[in-house]
């Protein structure tokens, strides 16, 4: 049981929303995630898979249930010891980036850096940038880069701190279609590194490519199973280049 | 290292946002340039009343008709005792020898002064030749009044800066004849410019005219308003004040018991009346001083307010990337310290120049208070600070996912 990193029991959250009464956003959830898993939680809009990633994510609280991180309840953290897990085990990418502004992307990959313990902040984010293939963009601005570009800055940024794990929200949502392969295909790469991910999408054939597929909907997990042979990213990136280059 | 690294990054992006950092500093910039040019301008003005007070000299004296006259009180055309005469003056310089100079002299407020078509109302001062250097106050031009001009009852006046302009403009009055009341008078000289009086009048709307005019011509009567005395010697003063209320109370037939007839106003009255408007002075400067702080405190409190409200997103981030709270609070309070200290300096700066231009463009002194600055920027940076961090608390206290909505 040691290789749990993350473990949600009878996950509640509600949103009083006045006048239509109670939102159940979650409904009793239940689940683990181990180490080295690569898990797609799949729902339509509104099923309140968001909602999940954000709370197992520690960037939000349920109403009721609790979660366990690496056996630590997190309700039951302080405010400091809470940030110290986002900073240190814990990598977000989002849908729509979140980097800041008129900040090159050197500067936006050391911010989880500024908030730890570590000295060689430059170099570990430099790292990270060569990481997701942006060696060459270290001193560009998110209004410099391609919407693909700034996601693997925001990756970066994720994987900076050397987290147990990274959630990713929607991280292609707002990609076009070969951005969004590249995207797959270095979280598959992270992945085989040993790297454990959790990706959020509504897209089938993005969830295709996890291994394990949870899928939401109402508030409420539906299915959780294990996906024995995933799409591998980097052969369709590879074909859809192919096809480019043939019609042209 | 870490609060260092926030530090730096804090600092980095308020250049990086320079707009957004110009924004939140000009509330404070506005607030004390406003503090600044109001305080100096009104210590300025506090300086130049002071001086004139002391004009009064701390060899002078005065006697003036009725008893227990407040200074403040001096100059009021109400009813006048009728107790105070030429002779007792002329007694006083005669028997005591501490006296240099008197200078008796009466007055009639509201006086209707008529140059053919033109008319106005000036108050009218009956005078001695002595008057001149008692109170420090000749002619520009022409000539001022002389002996010849009381033994012979002379109808002659000296006209003050402000009548002349109001009846002449700017043709020459030397020579010219003018209506005061119903009788005819010839401008003799223009008296020199003494401004405002202490009390805010017009020292410009003057008519002087020889005392014996204006007892036996002018306003038949054969009292005085008040008696203004030159000693040899301040060190005097004492003594020659207890000699004058025993000789007036002895002519004026005073029984012991019954209140003086006339008051002495010595330089020690003058001192306290000087600091009673300095008190006022202060007053009206705080009130001043507070209302343009306020109006700065709301100006950077609402800018600051909805700079931090705009960077919700980013203190959601900053959470979410590993920031705790005091973290947040850190960074969003050294960057309200630093605008407010600078838009502090910039605001005295500014605020110091224009005081500064103001003073020669309206020709009024200027006299800048640094306790009062200092005082604003500290209170303004409280404001400042307080504003800016408010806002960034409750961001900071929000979950990340709430903040980065």
């Amino acid at each position: 049981m040691n290789n749990i990193i993350v473990k949600a029991e009878r996950l509640t959250k509600v949103y009083n929303k006045g006048v239509g009464g109670d939102v159940f956003a979650l409904r009793d959830v239940s689940l683990e995630i181990h180490k080295g898993e690569l898990i797609a939680i799949m729902g339509a809009s509104g099923s309140g898979k968001s909602t999940l990633m954000n709370i197992l994510g520690c960037l939000d609280k349920p109403t009721e249930g609790s979660l366990f991180f690496e056996e630590k309840e997190v309700s039951k953290l302080g405010d400091k010891e809470l940030a110290s897990v986002r900073n240190k085990k814990i990598g977000f990418v989002f849908q729509s980036f979140n980097l800041l502004a008129r900040t090159s992307a050197l500067e936006n990959v050391e911010l989880p850096l500024i908030y730890s313990d570590k000295v060689n902040v430059t170099k570990l984010a430099k790292d990270a940038l060569n990481l997701v293939g942006l060696a060459d963009r270290v001193h560009h601005h998110p209004g410099e880069l391609s919407g693909g570009q700034q996601q693997r800055v925001a990756i970066a940024r994720a994987l900076v701190n050397d987290p147990d794990i990274i959630f990713a929200d929607e991280p292609t949502g707002n990609l076009d279609t070969k951005s969004s392969y590249e995207i797959i295909t270095l979280f598959q790469k992270l992945n085989k590194e040993g790297r454990t991910i959790v990706l959020v999408t509504h897209e089938l054939d993005i969830a295709e490519h996890a291994k394990r597929i949870i899928k939401v909907s109402d508030g409420r997990i539906v299915s959780d199973e294990l996906n024995n042979s995933p799409r591998n990213a980097e052969t369709e990136l590879n074909k859809l280049v192919k096809e480019v280059k043939n019609e042209n | 290292m870490r609060t260092k690294r926030i530090l730096k990054n804090a600092f980095k992006n308020l250049w990086k946002f320079k707009l957004r950092s110009f924004l939140m500093m000009i509330g404070i910039v506005i607030g004390i340039i406003a503090l600044t040019v109001i305080v100096s301008v009104g210590f300025g003005a506090k300086g130049l009343v002071m001086e004139r007070v002391k004009k009064f000299g701390l060899e002078s004296l005065m006697v003036t008709a009725g008893g227990g006259v407040q200074i403040s009180q001096m100059g009021s055309t109400g009813q006048l005792t009728a107790t105070l005469k030429l002779d007792d003056a002329e007694f006083l310089k005669r028997e005591i020898p501490a006296i240099k100079e008197i200078a008796p002299f009466n007055r009639k407020g509201n006086a209707d002064v008529k140059y053919f078509e033109k008319a106005t109302t000036t108050t009218l001062l009956g005078i001695t030749p002595s008057y001149a250097s008692v109170w420090d106050w000749d002619v520009t031009e022409g000539e001022f009044i002389t002996d010849e001009d009381m033994a012979a009852l002379n109808r002659i006046c000296l006209l003050g800066p402000t009548v002349q302009k109001e009846l002449f403009g700017e043709k020459d009055p030397i020579g010219e004849q003018i209506n005061i009341g119903n009788i005819q008078f010839e401008v003799k000289g223009i008296l020199q410019s003494k401004g405002t009086s202490p009390g805010g009048g017009d020292m410009d709307n003057r008519i002087m005219i020889p005392l014996s005019t204006f007892m036996r011509r002018v306003a038949n009567v054969d009292y005085l308003a008040a008696i203004k005395i030159l000693l040899h010697d301040s060190k005097e003063m004492n003594t020659t004040v207890e000699n004058i209320n025993s000789i007036l109370r002895e002519r004026h037939n005073i029984s012991t018991g019954v209140p003086d007839d006339f008051t002495i106003i010595t330089p020690t009255e003058v001192t306290k009346m000087a600091e009673k408007i300095s008190g006022t002075f202060n007053l009206f400067l705080a009130l001043l001083a507070g209302i343009s702080l306020i109006t700065g405190g709301v100006v950077v409190a609402n800018i600051m307010s909805i700079s931090v409200n705009e960077r919700k997103k980013e203190i959601g981030l900053r959470k979410a990337v590993g920031a705790n709270s005091k973290d947040i609070m850190r960074q969003f309070l050294f960057e309200a310290l630093a605008v407010t200290f600078t838009g502090g300096i910039i605001g005295i700066i500014l605020g110091g120049v224009g005081a500064k231009l103001l003073g020669v463009i309206m020709q009024m002194p200027i006299s800048v208070s640094w306790e009062s600055i200092l005082v604003g920027v500290v209170s303004s940076s409280i404001i400042g600070i307080i504003a800016g961090i408010q806002p960034a608390k409750r961001a900071a206290k929000l979950q990340p996912i709430e903040a980065l909505k």
